[in-house]
């Protein structure tokens, strides 16, 4: 025998559970209609004007988009992509013209070197400063990394003070200039991260360097 | 055959997310932008999102009518969002040094820009961005996505 939770009830009731079961199993086909949503790439070339690729694939196959301004479709998970096509740059402003609006640059990446086992910047270096003033004045930016390095002569304690004082010195000279502190956030990853691997006790001047984001 | 991949694809990006669960707090980038109604939501609370707030593993982002937002991670990845849309950030990890690297983003609803970053140009098969029919696999560009 099967169990009918409803069998106990009056009959008026049952109907209305019969009802409100109907309309509820009614409402949720309609969340899961709205739930298939198509899904549309677009690829563009990159600020550097190269066109990379992107690979796009559900449960129905696999397309790779590689041209500029190509697209395809992905109608729902069973379905495979559209044959790729090129749409006109009126079409993808239509659609794409608030995100395309408001996506950020991406940040840029400063390098300045010192001299061995001092946080005195190398001439060449010190000219940086001015670029590095102008990017986040021009961004308005907020978010500035500075992460200091050392070369791997010497001690691992020495060389991570050492790191810490060259990206404290940096951080300084930016506030001085007019960078709010807040602003700014300060790290020393030591000999650990060098730009050029070498072995232990090796001097580096590529490795003697601060690194600035600008976000 | 392709779609117990994608089952497999999207497993591999839910475990290594719970398996990053430790370091939850750390931030992976910052709300650069934001135009009229943006909320940003992590796992206790939902508020108003405003520009340089930061972004930790896990947040989502959503945007109302006629608002926008723009984010920035810290691998250089740039993301916008245009009006009505929502994204979740599932799981991202920028440690280059440790060779710890994964980039996994899920689109709900929306309209969507990106430049990829540097983890896509170091570990581009760790880079996965859903949608509700897809899996996109980027390989160094800017693109474009509508879930509709």
């Amino acid at each position: 025998m099967v169990f009918n939770p409803y069998c106990r009830l009056p009959r008026n009731i049952h109907e209305k559970c019969r009802l409100s079961a109907l309309l509820f199993f009614f409402v949720l086909n309609l969340a899961l209609a709205g739930c298939a949503k198509q899904t549309t790439v677009v690829l563009l070339p990159d600020p550097s004007g190269k066109v990379g690729k992107v690979n796009v694939a559900s449960d129905g196959g696999s397309i790779d988009i590689t041209h500029a301004r190509e697209t395809t479709i992905v109608k729902d998970r069973q379905s495979a992509p559209s044959t790729p096509e090129i749409i006109s740059d009126a079409a993808i402003m239509r659609d794409f013209s608030e995100a395309l609006n408001i996506l950020p640059q991406q940040p840029v990446h400063f390098i300045l070197y010192f001299f061995r086992d001092s946080n005195r910047l190398t001439d060449a270096s010190e000219k940086i400063i001015p670029e590095i003033l102008a990017a986040a004045e021009k961004r308005g930016s907020k978010n500035i990394s500075v992460i200091g390095h050392t070369d791997t002569a010497g001690n691992p304690v020495y060389n991570m003070r050492l790191s810490m004082k060259r990206a404290q010195f940096i951080a300084d000279t930016l506030t001085q200039k007019g960078i709010n502190a807040v602003d700014i956030k300060t790290t020393s990853h030591g000999e650990n991260n060098p730009l050029i691997q070498t072995k232990d006790n090796v001097h580096e001047p590529k490795n003697r360097r601060v690194e600035v984001v600008v976000r | 055959m392709r779609s117990s991949f994608l089952s497999l694809s999207l497993a591999v990006c839910l475990l290594i997310s719970v398996s990053a669960w430790g370091n939850t707090t750390e931030s992976i980038g910052i709300i650069k932008s934001v135009s009229g109604n943006v909320f940003l939501t992590n796992t206790s609370s939902s508020i108003k999102a405003a520009a340089n707030m930061r972004l930790t593993q896990g947040d989502s982002i959503r945007t109302g009518a006629n608002s926008n937002a723009g984010l920035i991670l810290e691998d250089d990845t740039v993301v916008s969002l245009g009006s009505n849309s929502e994204l979740s950030i599932v799981q991202f990890l920028f440690d280059p040094a440790a060779e710890r690297l994964a980039f996994c983003i899920r689109l709900f609803q929306g309209t969507f820009s990106f430049i990829s970053g540097q983890i896509a140009k170091l570990a581009p098969d760790q880079v996965k961005i859903e949608t509700p029919d897809a899996t996109l696999g980027v390989r160094g560009t800017k693109f474009l996505v509508k879930i509709d």
